[in-house]
């Protein structure tokens, strides 16, 4: 399970660097997506080799409501841009 | 608790952190700020600490994110007062055109965003600027001074720029090129107060 | 038996993983990354789940909750970021 983590964190900075390199606005939040979703399905495989289920919750609960937090700012972006 | 992977993860903090605080653009840096918001509650989950993880995913990623957007979006514009007949024109190749292109290229150096507030005449144009309804005007000199329109047509500056804000000013002074206007800095009734 | 299909499908997740982020890193169009990332990442997030559903099956509840809302919001994060980048990248 050690080595599942490190491969998932290895994925992890792939967005994260395309996040810093890159200079458009919509390719950042392209990768911030991949890196919200990222994140809380490794908080629940570490729940699930922890067998703690307080942080399974609380990965779920991340999971599918930081998605909404991404579309709002998305929309509030796409005014930005057409202002 | 002694895992190798903790260490990586929590390495991960510090590094978006650099990364947003090496951002220039304020909407870039919102989006890393999310990036930060998802990492920061990765490491508080790993680390055990399930309550903070879920208060920084809600409150970090979503509300502030949320809050900051807004708030970037309504500081940073300059609104121009303009004469309303003026937006009427249609005429991409018109002088008073040319000056908001510019003002426009200077203001996305600076993420600025403009606003054009139509105005019905000059006086109310003025007032607004005395009043602090805009930071910028921009109107045609033959309005102004009451002569002979053709006479000034022919002039060099048909525009008059007048700006309140002082540091818009600097801004303005060393980066517009632009033959159609002249510039000067005008003083709103209260100065104490600048931007 | 189980344990064993339970890391076959975390390891495909995981591949999954890197087959929708590499593109990330090219000269791509907006669109095309798009449509590796939420695919592949989708999917691959979707078969780490079920690796961990079968591995720890007695809290079927929550991981089934987790794939639902993966599958609706990524779904329905894919088209709004798509229809945000276009529109608003015409007025640019």
């Amino acid at each position: 399970m050690n080595l599942i983590l490190i491969a998932m964190i290895l994925a992890l900075l792939i967005p994260i660097y395309e996040a810093w390199q890159d200079e458009n606005i919509w390719q950042k939040m392209l990768a911030f997506a991949s890196i919200a979703s990222k994140t809380s399905v490794m908080i629940l495989v570490v729940s699930v080799l922890r067998g703690d289920w307080m942080i399974g919750v609380v990965g779920v609960i991340i999971l599918s409501v930081g998605n909404a937090g991404l579309m709002l700012l998305a929309h509030v972006i796409k005014r930005m841009n057409e202002a | 608790m002694n895992d190798s992977y903790i260490y990586v993860i929590v390495a991960l903090l510090p590094l978006a952190a650099v990364m947003l605080t090496v951002q220039v653009n304020p909407y870039n840096a919102l989006v890393i700020r999310g990036i930060l918001g998802g990492v920061a509650a990765l490491v508080y989950a790993v680390l055990g600490a399930a309550d903070v993880a879920l208060t920084e995913a809600l409150v970090g990623t979503m509300l502030t994110t949320t809050l900051y957007a807004v708030a970037v979006r309504s500081s940073l514009v300059m609104q121009i007062g303009v004469l309303k007949d003026e937006l009427g024109e249609t005429d991409d190749r018109s002088p008073f055109f040319q000056l908001i292109a510019d003002l426009q290229t200077i203001g996305s150096k600076y993420h600025l965003r403009l606003e054009l507030l139509p105005y019905p005449n000059p006086q109310s144009l003025h007032r607004a600027l005395i009043e602090k309804e805009v930071h910028v005007t921009c109107i045609e000199r033959s309005h102004e001074d009451e002569h002979d329109s053709a006479e000034i047509e022919s002039g060099r500056q048909p525009y008059h720029t007048a700006v309140r804000i002082h540091r818009l000013y600097d801004i303005l002074q060393t980066e517009l090129a632009s033959p159609a206007t002249t510039l000067t800095y005008v003083t709103a009734t209260d100065s104490g107060e600048k931007h | 038996m189980i344990n064993i299909l339970s890391y076959i499908c975390i390891g495909v997740g995981i591949v999954f993983w890197f087959w929708g982020t590499f593109p990330l890193l090219g000269k791509r169009s907006l669109l095309f990354k798009l449509h590796s990332l939420s695919v592949a990442d989708t999917l691959g997030s979707m078969s780490i789940i079920f690796g961990l559903l079968l591995k720890i099956p007695n809290q079927w509840s929550l991981l089934v909750l987790a794939l639902i809302s993966l599958a609706i919001w990524n779904t329905v994060l894919g088209y709004v970021l798509a229809y945000c980048s276009s529109s608003g990248g015409k007025h640019e």
